[in-house]
This record gives C-alpha cells, sequence and structure tokens, in this order.
C-alpha cells in the first residue's frame, strides 16, 4: 500500500522533466533518431552528388570548360529545349486526359469512382518497362497500327517508333495516373455543397463548374503538373528505347555521354543542368506551398 | 454531371489500361521479334523465364535487392520520422530537405554518381552498392508515409499509457507500434516495390552478377533479341492486377453491402 502511495506521487515531481509519452531521455537527445538517417544520407547520398559536381569542374581539366561547351554547342542547346518543350506537352497532354477522370471519381465516389481509381492504381503500379514495351509492340513496324494503316491503304506507313513523337505520346500516357492521383487528392476535399449552392443561386453547370470548382482544384492541377513536369524532364527509359535516337531528351544525352563517349566531365556538367532545372521548379514550388504536399 | 463527363472519363481509363494488356498476347506468341498479331501460340517464353538463368537470376536479385532495401530503408526511416514529426532540433530544416532530396534529384544523375563513386569504393557491380542506392531513393518514401501517419496520431494514448505506469518501451510496444502498423506495412511495402521498379540506376551500376529484373528487360528491349520480355511483363503485370484486384473487390464488396446493412 504505502509502495503504491509513493509510486503515485513520483509522476509529480518528475512531471516537469517529462514530455508526453515519457521519452524523456530522447528530447535532450532527437540527435539518436535522425543521425543514422543523416550520416546514411550524407555518405551514400550527397558524397555521390558532391562527385558530380566536381567532376564537372574538374574533367578533364579544372574550370568551368565543360559549361561553356554545353552552351556553345547548338547540339546540346537543341537537347535542353527539346526537353522542355517535351515536358511542357507531356504536361498538358496528361492533364487533358487525367482531369475528367479525377473530376468524375471525386464527385461521383461509390462504384465508378472505385472503378475509375482502380483502373488508374493498375496503370500506376504497373512498371514503366511494361508500359514502355507495350508501345513497342503497338507502334512498332510489325505493330496492329502499321498494320491498320496498310490495310487502309497508306504507303509507305509512316515510321512511328523511335521518333520524338512515340516518345512524347508514351509519357503522357505514363504520366496520366500521377496526374490522376495529385488531382483528386485535392479534390476529394472540395465541398461537394459549394457546386449545389452555385445551382440553386442560377449557375448553369458549365458557370458554377468554372467559377466554384475549377478554383478550388487549381492546387492540384499545379501539384500534378510540377509533379509530372520534372519527372519528364530527367525521363530515361522510354525516350531512350522508343524515342528518336538522334533527337535525344537530356537524360538520354547524360546516358549517351557516360556510357559511349566516356566524356565523365560533360555528362557531369549535363546532369548539372538537368538537376538545376529541377531543383528550380521545386523550390519555387517549395516557397509558395511547402515541398511536403507534392506527395500527399 | 452531365452523362458525358461520365462516358469521357471511362473511356479515358480504359485507354489507360486497354493499350497494356497487349503484353500478354505477345507473351504466348511464337514470333521471335515484335508481331501482332501473333503468327501463333505457345508457353515457351514462360518457360525460359523460370528456368533460363539469364531471366532466373535478375528475378532473384531483384527481391533480395528490394528486400535489403526495404530492411535498411525502414532500420534508417522510421527513427527519422520520429525525429521529424515529434521534435525540434537544431539544422531540423537541413535534415527535412536532404531526406526528401532524393525524389528530387534525376536518377540518372545519381546513376552518374554511383558510378563513380561505387567505384572508387569497390562497390560497384554488386548487390550490397544497389542496396544502398536504392536505400536513398527508398527513406523518403518511408519517411513521407511514416510522418503523415504521426501527423494524425493521438499522442493522449501514449500519455494515458505513461500515466498508468508504462516505462517509454512499453508504451511504444503496446501502444504507438500497434497503432501505426498498418503506415509501417505500407511504409515498407512502398520501400520495397520503389527498388523494385527502379531501372536507370540499376542499368548503371547493376553488373552482371548483380543484375536486377527491370536491367535485364531493358537490355532485352535495346538488343530486341529476348522475347522472353513479354513473358516476364505479363507477370509483372498480373501481379499488380492480383494486388489491386483484392484491393478493389474488397472496396466493392464494402460498397454493396453499407446500403443493405443499413435498410435491414
Amino acid at each position: 500500500m504505502a509502495l503504491q502511495l509513493t509510486d503515485t506521487t513520483a509522476p509529480a515531481t518528475a512531471a516537469p522533466r517529462r514530455v508526453p509519452g515519457g521519452w524523456t531521455w530522447l528530447v535532450r537527445a532527437p540527435f539518436i533518431l535522425y543521425a543514422p538517417a543523416a550520416l546514411f544520407l550524407a555518405v551514400f547520398f550527397l558524397v555521390p552528388l558532391g562527385l558530380v559536381v566536381w567532376t564537372s569542374i574538374s574533367e578533364p581539366e579544372l574550370g568551368l570548360g565543360n559549361y561553356a561547351e554545353f552552351f556553345a554547342s547548338t547540339y546540346d542547346l537543341g537537347v535542353l529545349a527539346r526537353t522542355f518543350r517535351t515536358a511542357l506537352i507531356v504536361t498538358l497532354v496528361s492533364l487533358v486526359f487525367a482531369y475528367p477522370v479525377a473530376y468524375v471519381a471525386a464527385r461521383k465516389g461509390g462504384t465508378i469512382g472505385a472503378f475509375l481509381l482502380g483502373v488508374v492504381a493498375l496503370s500506376f503500379w504497373t512498371s514503366f518497362l511494361v508500359r514502355t514495351y507495350a508501345w513497342m509492340v503497338i507502334m512498332g513496324a510489325r505493330g496492329p497500327v502499321v498494320g491498320l494503316l496498310v490495310a487502309l491503304g497508306v504507303e509507305p506507313a509512316p515510321q512511328l517508333l523511335f521518333t520524338t513523337f512515340a516518345a512524347t505520346f508514351a509519357m503522357a500516357h505514363m504520366l496520366v495516373p500521377f496526374m490522376v492521383l495529385a488531382l483528386y487528392a485535392v479534390m476529394r476535399r472540395i465541398d461537394e455543397t459549394h457546386m449545389r449552392a452555385a445551382a440553386s443561386l442560377g449557375a448553369r453547370p458549365w458557370r458554377a463548374f468554372a467559377t466554384v470548382y475549377l478554383p478550388q482544384s487549381l492546387p492540384g492541377v499545379l501539384n500534378g503538373a510540377t509533379l509530372v513536369f520534372i519527372t519528364c524532364l530527367g525521363f530515361y527509359v522510354t525516350p531512350t528505347l522508343i524515342g528518336s535516337p538522334q533527337d535525344k531528351m537530356i537524360a538520354g544525352r547524360i546516358g549517351q555521354e557516360m556510357e559511349q563517349l566516356l566524356e565523365f566531365g560533360a555528362a557531369s556538367a549535363t546532369s548539372m543542368i538537368l538537376l538545376a532545372a529541377a531543383l528550380a521548379l521545386f523550390a519555387l514550388y517549395d516557397r509558395f506551398f511547402g515541398i511536403e504536399r507534392m506527395w500527399r | 454531371m452531365s452523362r458525358s463527363t461520365l462516358i469521357l472519363a471511362v473511356l479515358v481509363v480504359v485507354l489507360l489500361t486497354g493499350p497494356m494488356f497487349i503484353v500478354v498476347p505477345m507473351s504466348f506468341s511464337t514470333a521471335p521479334s515484335l508481331e501482332f498479331p501473333p503468327p501463333g501460340y505457345w508457353l515457351g517464353y514462360y518457360r525460359r523465364v523460370f528456368s533460363d538463368p539469364n531471366w532466373t537470376g535478375p528475378i532473384i536479385n531483384s527481391f533480395l535487392i528490394g528486400l535489403g532495401t526495404m530492411v535498411l530503408s525502414m532500420l534508417l526511416g522510421v527513427p527519422a520520422s520520429f525525429a521529424l514529426a515529434r521534435y525540434q532540433f537544431r539544422l531540423r530544416a537541413a535534415f527535412r530537405i536532404i531526406v526528401l532530396m532524393p525524389l528530387i534529384v534525376p536518377h540518372i544523375v545519381m546513376a552518374l554518381g554511383y558510378y563513380t563513386y561505387f567505384g572508387t569504393l569497390g562497390l560497384v557491380q554488386s548487390m550490397p552498392g544497389v542496396i544502398l542506392a536504392h536505400a536513398c531513393l527508398s527513406i523518403p518514401v518511408v519517411v513521407l508515409t511514416v510522418t503523415s501517419a504521426l501527423a494524425n496520431f493521438d499522442r493522449r494514448v501514449e500519455q494515458a499509457a505513461a500515466n498508468l505506469g508504462a516505462r517509454p518501451l512499453t508504451t511504444f510496444r503496446l501502444v504507438t507500434f500497434p497503432i501505426l502498423r498498418p503506415a509501417f506495412l505500407v511504409a515498407a511495402l512502398f520501400a520495397f516495390i520503389h527498388s523494385f521498379d527502379e531501372t536507370v540506376i540499376a542499368i548503371f551500376i547493376s553488373g552482371r552478377d548483380s543484375a536486377t529484373l527491370p536491367r535485364q528487360m531493358y537490355n532485352s528491349f535495346q538488343m530486341e533479341a529476348d522475347p522472353a520480355i513479354s513473358a516476364a511483363s505479363s507477370l509483372l503485370l498480373a501481379a499488380v492486377l492480383a494486388v489491386i484486384g483484392t484491393r478493389w473487390a474488397a472496396a466493392l464488396v464494402k460498397a454493396r453491402s453499407k446500403p443493405i446493412g443499413a435498410s435491414s
């Protein structure tokens, strides 16, 4: 009994030093919690990244020569311009296709919503490689599209595979699910009563959509567009496999400089330019919205 | 909502998924290269995927690397999530940025970095090298999942446990962990998939002996030599379909049973 009494009074005296949950020792050292991850990322993420920075200014000789070469080369500038153009097209196309899907899924809910999201998820979780392979078959010289065109009398059938068009089309197709999920995350929080209020005040469906729903869904559009645009800037696999071998995108150019030309300095400088573009966009996003929201 | 909007949405998702299924007839095709429709059907490519060491090796490697990545990124990412969600510390903002950065840096840039870095460390073309690289990419995934669960965590249940006399570790074992278990499972699964799916870094740093499945698939695209790729693709598609199918079926059953339960 006496023991119980001291037990109940003990926390009262110790209370000021305690945090909720009683992790006293950790308050002084959240260090123990974050240090392993910080150390690991420093050694296996920041150092290799720093190595790319260093290589870009030290290989083959110290200085900014690699950057000067990049910006003096019409080929490399063409690659950069093509990359931005493609990313922009892919972002717009995937937005156009994704918006109605997310809109219906968010507003309808129920079985139709579950069906739409289920199908989007199927596409989302299927490897880029599998989907690239599917487009390789479909657009191939002996594939169904060319077969159909030939049967319709289009001679000679146009080359589809290994063109910038093929890569752009396939990337847009691949990134639609990302866009849908980004849009849906915002749209499902839009209050349904706002639309009903607009309707009861006499707004026609299109007007209600344009003045009430669309503005509220814009944060989702911005999230999705940023995510898709940046993913597209650094896309390697699909453009390399089904894009034009001459008209490379920037990631493919880095791969080429590194694998075929063994010009690590040039590859590093090109990498830094790609990274700068991606980081600038993220920094802009973080400034306005906070970066964690991107993946929520 | 108008009927045409609905039809448009359904049409888009059908166009989104439909083309992927072309890999299924291709996997039974007898054609040695890309040809559609297939000239004949057989099961030879499936047999090859399950017996040819060029395919079985990478499949096993991908599972091992995925599991290694999962364990490593959970061990590092979960404590980091607690630090970020529950504590203020110096350099917290910097730490947050470093944790999230692997999601931002394009994989090709990291592939270039690892290519030279692991060369000097003697880790190039080795399984530990791929695991270390993949763990960097999976840590942010784990942290995003776990911190979001922690943000919705009602800490009063921990205080209650402490008030009832539970020591910190007991509180964690009996209260915190069970509540967060679903989030941990999702985080672990994401970490695994992130590694299993990762292509670009694997292409450049996993050598012949530690080649992953995506690397093997990528190489067979480039060579256009091995049509077994279609069988591998179909299997991956089937795996995703199975997981989504069960989850979706469960959601459907729930949606159906609710109104019935309410009316009775």
